[in-house]
C-alpha cells in the first residue's frame, strides 16, 4: 500500500509542477490545498508529466519495432535460410550480416555499382572522388580524383570498358576503365548540379539530368551535347534508358515521373502519383511480368499488362510500380519510415530492393505486394543499392560513409 | 541603436577566418540538401551536433545545422541576411541564441532573438519557428544565469501570440538544489554534455516530430499480440 501511496504522491507533484511552469498559478493554489500539499517542488518533478504523456508513445513504437525484429529472426530461425549448395539465382536475396563494411570515403556515398563484368564495384561520395574495390575479397583497388565537388551519380556502359560520372561541380567525366583509368573526357554544358547519368545499351550515348531541370543527351564518341530534354519544373534527380534504349524515364522534385522519347526528346507521358520528390527509377527486367501481373490483378485474377514496366521511390515513403505503356500505376509499396533513395530489381524478377533514410534496405515480393525481408542495414540514411547480374551479391552505400556487401542465399 | 539587432559578422579576432569559412560552407550546403529542419544559432546547437541525441533523434528528420561556436544575436542575423536561408525550403527552423551576448541587456537581446524571427519569417513566412529557452549557465548562481532566465520571460511573452512560433522550455532541472550546476550536465558550466541534451533536447525532439508528421495518417501504436 505503501508504494501506490508514493506513487499518486508523485503523480499529484507532477501535475502540481505542470500546472506551476504553465502558469495556471489559481488552479495550483486550489490544487495544493485539495491535494494537501505542502513546501517547495523537488526539481525531479520538472517536466514530468509532459514526458510521462510522450514517453509511452515512443515505448510502443519501440515495442513494435522490436517485435518485427523478433518475428523476423524467429522466421529465419525456423524456416532456415537456404544453404549457399541449395540457393537459386532467382530466389537468392541479401541476409545479414553483411560480408563486408568498406571504409575510406571521407563524406556521404552517393551511389554504388557493379562492374558489369571484373568483381568489381565502385562507389562515389560527397567527398569528390569515385573508389574502387573488389566485392569477392573486399580489397581497396584505386580511387579515382578529378570532379572538384560532390561525385551524384555512375553507370558503367555495356562492356564495363567505359565509366561516367556527374557531379555537383556541372561537369559529366567519361573515365578509361579497360587500361589507365584516367578521365579521357570532360563534358560542360548544364547550368546547376547534374545528378544523374546512364549509358544508352549501344554505350553511344550518355543522358544526363540535372538541377537545371533539364535531361541532355551525349555523343560518347565527340563530347557533343546532342539532344536537351525540357519539361521538367524542377530539379531532375534521375534518368534510366529502358532495356531496348527507345524510351527515357526521369523523376524529379515536381512530383512526377516522366517518359520520353530517347530519339525525338518528346515527352510521352507525365506519372504522377507520388505526393513527394521521387528520388528514384527502375526499369523492370522481362521476368517481372509475371510477379507485376499477379500484383496487379487481385482476387486470384492475373492482369494482363505487357509493359513495359518501372518502379519509383519517393520521399513520400513508398514504392510504386507503373505499366508505362498505359501509365497506370499498377502497385504501391508501403513499409518504409522515411524517404525511398534507391531501388533495383532482383534479376529473378519476383523482388524489387529499395534502400531508404529510414537506414534499412527492404526486399519487396512483388506478386503480393508484401515486404518480405527488411536489413538494418547501416548506422545513417542507406542513400544507393545494387544487385549484381548473376552472382549472389547486393551492396549498399549511405550516408554514414560505408559502403557494404551483402551476400545472398 | 541596439547592437543586438543590427546584422553584423563575428570578429575575427583570432585571425584565422574560420567564421567566414563555416558561413561560406554554410552556404554551399544550403544548396544542395534538401534539409526540413535547420538548426540555427550558437554554441549550444553547434554542440549539439556532435552528440549521440543528434545522430539518433534529429540526423534522420532530415537537418542542416547552421550554427557557430560563440555566435550572438546580430552575427546569426548577419548570415540569415547574407545567404544562409535563400536557397533552402525548410518546415521548420530551431533557433537558439543569446546565451553569448554577454554584455548586453536582456531588453537588448530580446529584440535581437525578435528581429531574427522577423527575418526568418519575410524570407520563410510558412516556416514553423521553435525556439528552445536559454539553459542556465555558471556553476554558482551569476548575474548571466539571471539574464537568461529574464530573456527566457521577456521571450515568452512576446512569442506567446506569434503564430507558428513555438517556445519550448528546456532549461529546467539543471540547477541543483544547492544552486550549483553540476559538471555531469555541463562539462564546461556552459555546454550541456550528451547526457544532459537527451534530457534538454527531448520536448524539442518531440515537437519536430509532431510538426513534420502533422497531416500523415495516423500509425496504429497499439502493440500486437
Amino acid at each position: 500500500m505503501k508504494e501506490i501511496a508514493q506513487c499518486f504522491e508523485t503523480v499529484n507533484k507532477a501535475i502540481a509542477d505542470y500546472l506551476g511552469s504553465n502558469g495556471y498559478t489559481d488552479a495550483l493554489e486550489a490544487f495544493k490545498k485539495e491535494a494537501d500539499m505542502t513546501g517547495e517542488m523537488d526539481r525531479k518533478f520538472g517536466g514530468l508529466l509532459e514526458k510521462k504523456w510522450t514517453s509511452v508513445i515512443r515505448l510502443q513504437k519501440k515495442v513494435m519495432e522490436l517485435e518485427s525484429k523478433l518475428s523476423e529472426a524467429q522466421k529465419e530461425f525456423i524456416e532456415g535460410a537456404p544453404t549457399r549448395a541449395k540457393r537459386t539465382p532467382t530466389e537468392w536475396i541479401p541476409r545479414p550480416p553483411e560480408k563486408f563494411s568498406l571504409t575510406g570515403h571521407r563524406a556521404t556515398i552517393t551511389k554504388v555499382i557493379f562492374h558489369p563484368v571484373f568483381s568489381l564495384l565502385v562507389s562515389s561520395s560527397e567527398d569528390a572522388t569515385i573508389k574502387v574495390w573488389d566485392f569477392e575479397n573486399g580489397d581497396f583497388e584505386r580511387t579515382l580524383k578529378g570532379h572538384t565537388d560532390s561525385v551524384q551519380d555512375i553507370a558503367f556502359d555495356h562492356s564495363g570498358k567505359l565509366l561516367v560520372s556527374c557531379s555537383a561541380d556541372m561537369s559529366i567525366k567519361l573515365w578509361d576503365f579497360n587500361q589507365t583509368f584516367e578521365c579521357v573526357k570532360t563534358m560542360h554544358g548544364h547550368d546547376h548540379n547534374v545528378s544523374s547519368v546512364s549509358f544508352s545499351p549501344s554505350g553511344d550515348i550518355v543522358y544526363s539530368a540535372s538541377r537545371d531541370k533539364t535531361i541532355k543527351a551525349w555523343e560518347v564518341a565527340t563530347g557533343y551535347c546532342v539532344k536537351t530534354y525540357k519539361g521538367h519544373r524542377e530539379w531532375v534527380r534521375m534518368v534510366r534508358v529502358s532495356a531496348d534504349g527507345g524510351l527515357l524515364a526521369s523523376c524529379s522534385n515536381d512530383q512526377t515521373v516522366r517518359i520520353w522519347n530517347a530519339d525525338t526528346n518528346e515527352c510521352k507521358m507525365e506519372l504522377r502519383e507520388h505526393e513527394h520528390v521521387v528520388e528514384c527509377v527502375s526499369w523492370a527486367p522481362e521476368s517481372a511480368a509475371a510477379a507485376v501481373n499477379e500484383a496487379a490483378g487481385g482476387d486470384n485474377r492475373r492482369a494482363n499488362h505487357v509493359g513495359p514496366f518501372l518502379a519509383s521511390g519517393s520521399r513520400d515513403k513508398s514504392v510504386k510500380i507503373w505499366d508505362v505503356s498505359t501509365g497506370v500505376c499498377l502497385a504501391t509499396l508501403v513499409g518504409h519510415d522515411n524517404w525511398v533513395r534507391g531501388a533495383v530489381w532482383h534479376p529473378g524478377g519476383r523482388y524489387l530492393l529499395t534502400a531508404s533514410d529510414d537506414k534499412t534496405l527492404r526486399v519487396w515480393d512483388v506478386a503480393h505486394t508484401r515486404c518480405l525481408k527488411t536489413l538494418y542495414a547501416h548506422q545513417h540514411f542507406a542513400t544507393s543499392l545494387d544487385f549484381h547480374k548473376n552472382l549472389p551479391y547486393v551492396i549498399s552505400g549511405s550516408v554514414d560513409q560505408t559502403v557494404k556487401v551483402w551476400e545472398c542465399r | 541603436m541596439n547592437p543586438c539587432s543590427i546584422a553584423t559578422p563575428q570578429q575575427d579576432t583570432e585571425g584565422d577566418g574560420r567564421w567566414n569559412s563555416i558561413h561560406n560552407r554554410f552556404l554551399s550546403d544550403a544548396k544542395g540538401k534538401d534539409a526540413d529542419v535547420i538548426f540555427l544559432g550558437d554554441s549550444i546547437l553547434q554542440a549539439l551536433e556532435h552528440t549521440e541525441v543528434w545522430n539518433q533523434w534529429f540526423a534522420p528528420l532530415h537537418c542542416l545545422n547552421f550554427s557557430i561556436h560563440r555566435d550572438q544575436t546580430q552575427n546569426v542575423l548577419w548570415r540569415i541576411r547574407n545567404g544562409e536561408l535563400d536557397h533552402v525550403d525548410p518546415k521548420v527552423i530551431v533557433l537558439h541564441v543569446g546565451t553569448n551576448n554577454v554584455e548586453y541587456t536582456a531588453e537588448h537581446i530580446c529584440e535581437g532573438i525578435l528581429e531574427i524571427i522577423h527575418t526568418i519569417q519575410e524570407k520563410h513566412p510558412n516556416v514553423y519557428i521553435v525556439i528552445p529557452s536559454l539553459l542556465p549557465r555558471g556553476q554558482h548562481p551569476n548575474l548571466l544565469r539571471e539574464k537568461n532566465s529574464k530573456i527566457n520571460q521577456l521571450l515568452k511573452e512576446k512569442v506567446v501570440h506569434m503564430k507558428k512560433v513555438d517556445m519550448v522550455f528546456i532549461d529546467k532541472g539543471f540547477i541543483q538544489s544547492d544552486g550549483t550546476i553540476s559538471h555531469h550536465d555541463m562539462h564546461d558550466y556552459l555546454i550541456p554534455t550528451n547526457a544532459a541534451c537527451r534530457k534538454a533536447f527531448e520536448p524539442v525532439h518531440d515537437l519536430l516530430h509532431q510538426i513534420l508528421s502533422e497531416g500523415e495518417p495516423e500509425k496504429d501504436l497499439t502493440p500486437s499480440e
